[in-house]
């Protein structure tokens, strides 16, 4: 009896040291390479990663689950071929790696790290640099991306890859991320209920932030400075978006934000500032812009074809260029309750509103969407004049396009 | 005198020449889609007979915004993706549409030459310019996994 219980006490010890075990790989250690220490490790297997330069490209990891923790950032150097680490398991982990020289192709996606058909993971606090593609999430789930910086020079190469990456996955979390100087920040493509929070996403050639056929995301807190373009929004519906920072993203077709086929969705509490054209609008229905703020704008808002029922209220126009450019009519689309910095009407009954409508669209940024190289025109006195007198009888503008009740004061949210 | 005048009509000529014009890769945008054209591997362009030249980052792209709005190119080229940045006449060319293909709009579609051993390969995915078209018009919408 007692025997057989020492046995058991044995067993339970040696099942739980053996699912515990820890693998050590360095320079000098028994262990020298990651492949080797992936090889030999169990599920559940915590692999420690010293540091030092690591000569390793295609790293597999299979039906494993691990935890790769590296110590001081050890650095894995794919030498420009192919992908670093690529992963498909479930219940995994990697953490404090910084991964360099990732291969570029045309047609082959070579990523800093690879995760494919797996769920429930965390890829966090990792440095990629000179990566092609940065983290590449395929049919996966579950899994939170947080705390990576990763960057990369996009604009002096020929190909370029996107930042974070996800496909045909949901549930994901991306959060906290850097990511300077790659094609898109971050990617979504058959994306859904996953949320992006907190990221900055700045100096990329295309997007900060990309959403195709995504639905049901949140993009919240995040920063996108002089990208190509902010955020692009495409044949998504219920997108919610909060609390993001637009800023300066200059050029001839540089959008803050671009919204192509969305609907149902809402901007809520953003920030957008010095950009070309804030937001673009084509084909959006049923989006609720609600106390959002507009600085210093080339436009702030230029609707395009086929947007309807999209509500404009209680956001701070300040300074843009023009406020809303305008095609076609009015399309059951409402401002309403806004700040408007060029309103120059009063208040005599003093409750705050304006007593008069404001009109938002300007003659000359009706004449500017047609030929856009009058816009050699701005600010000129004859273009003062056009306005006003479209102000006074709009002929050329949507007559019923106007704020009833422009706010006199900013609003503060 | 008068070669001169010759010579300056012929510079009006070519001036106004229907060649295409080579796509500025993350600078010009699609026409149809305006996202900026990154990807050598999938990128299209299409030249009027006025010679108006519209470039697109992606081939579903272009046969989109052709069936949409109707138009016949006398001129349109696809991309190479065997050798991504040259561009091949759309007569020249075999579409392959297979999941593994993550062309930029979803299409999952990519051309290839028509001598090359992908399009020679036997299999339901290789179409031809006309037969890529009447599927994008049967499908009527945007990709076709959409």
């Amino acid at each position: 009896m007692l025997r057989s219980f020492f046995l058991f006490l044995f067993l339970a010890f040696a099942s739980v040291t053996s699912r515990a075990q820890e693998i050590e790989v360095c320079k000098t250690c028994e262990v020298k390479t990651i492949q080797a220490a992936v090889d030999m490790a169990e599920d559940g297997d915590i692999l420690r990663i010293k540091s030092g330069t690591y000569k390793e490209h295609d790293i597999s990891i299979i039906d494993k689950s691990l935890t790769i923790i590296g110590e001081d950032f050890p650095v894995i150097d794919a030498e420009m071929k192919g992908t670093a680490l690529s992963i498909r398991a479930e219940n995994f982990s990697i953490e404090g790696l910084k991964i360099i020289n990732v291969g570029r192709s045309h047609t082959n996606d070579f990523a800093g790290i690879l995760v494919s058909n797996s769920k429930n993971f965390e890829v966090k606090n990792n440095r990629l640099d000179q990566v092609f593609f940065g983290i590449l999430l395929e049919r996966a789930s579950e899994g939170i991306v947080s705390g990576n910086i990763i960057t990369s020079d996009a604009k002096s190469q020929s190909t370029s890859g996107n930042g974070v990456h996800i496909w045909k996955s949901e549930k994901i979390t991306v959060k906290n991320n850097e990511v300077i100087g790659l094609r898109d920040g971050i990617y979504l493509e058959f994306v859904n209920n996953s949320e992006i929070i907190d990221n900055l996403c700045k100096d990329n050639l295309r997007y900060g932030l990309h959403f195709m056929f995504s639905d049901h995301d949140l993009y919240k807190g995040n920063i996108f400075e002089n990208n190509g373009a902010g955020v692009a929004v495409m044949y998504s519906k219920f997108i919610d978006m909060q609390d993001n920072q637009f800023r300066k993203n200059w050029g001839s077709a540089s959008y803050g934000l671009l919204l192509k086929e969305i609907n149902d969705s809402e901007l809520k509490n953003n920030i957008f500032e010095d950009n070309t054209i804030a937001i673009s609008a084509d084909n959006t229905n049923r989006i609720n812009y609600i106390e959002n703020d507009f600085r210093n704008n080339g436009y702030a808002i230029r609707i395009r074809g086929a947007v309807y029922d999209n509500n404009f209220k209680r956001n701070n126009f300040l300074y843009n260029s023009f406020d809303v450019a305008y095609t076609g009519r009015l399309n059951n689309n409402k401002f309403s309750n806004n700040y408007w910095s060029g309103y120059s009407g009063y208040d005599l009954d003093k409750d705050g509103v304006g007593d008069v409508p404001f009109r938002p669209v300007t003659l000359f940024s009706y004449l500017v969407n047609k030929t856009p190289e009058a816009i050699v025109l701005l600010r000129s006195t004859f273009i003062d004049l056009l306005d006003f007198s479209e102000k006074v009888s709009p002929i050329f503008t949507p007559a019923d396009l106007m704020d009833d009740q422009p706010q006199m004061k900013r609003i503060s949210w | 005198m008068k070669k001169i005048i010759y010579l300056f009509l012929l510079g009006l000529l070519t001036a106004c020449s229907n060649e295409p014009q080579p796509i500025d890769y993350g600078n010009d945008n699609c026409d149809f889609c305006e996202m900026t054209i990154v990807s050598k591997a999938y990128a299209a362009q299409a030249v009027s007979e006025k010679g108006k030249q519209y470039k697109y980052d992606a081939i579903e792209c272009m046969v989109n915004d052709q069936l949409q709005h109707n138009y016949d190119m006398p001129i349109n080229l696809v991309a190479n993706f065997e050798q991504p940045g040259t561009m091949i006449n759309v007569k020249n060319a075999g579409f392959v549409i297979n999941d593994s293909i993550k062309s930029p709009m979803g299409g999952n579609l990519a051309a290839f030459k028509k001598e090359s051993d992908v399009v020679n390969k036997e299999s339901e995915d290789i179409f031809n310019w006309q037969e890529l078209k009447t599927i994008f018009l049967e499908n009527d919408s945007l990709t076709t996994s959409y």
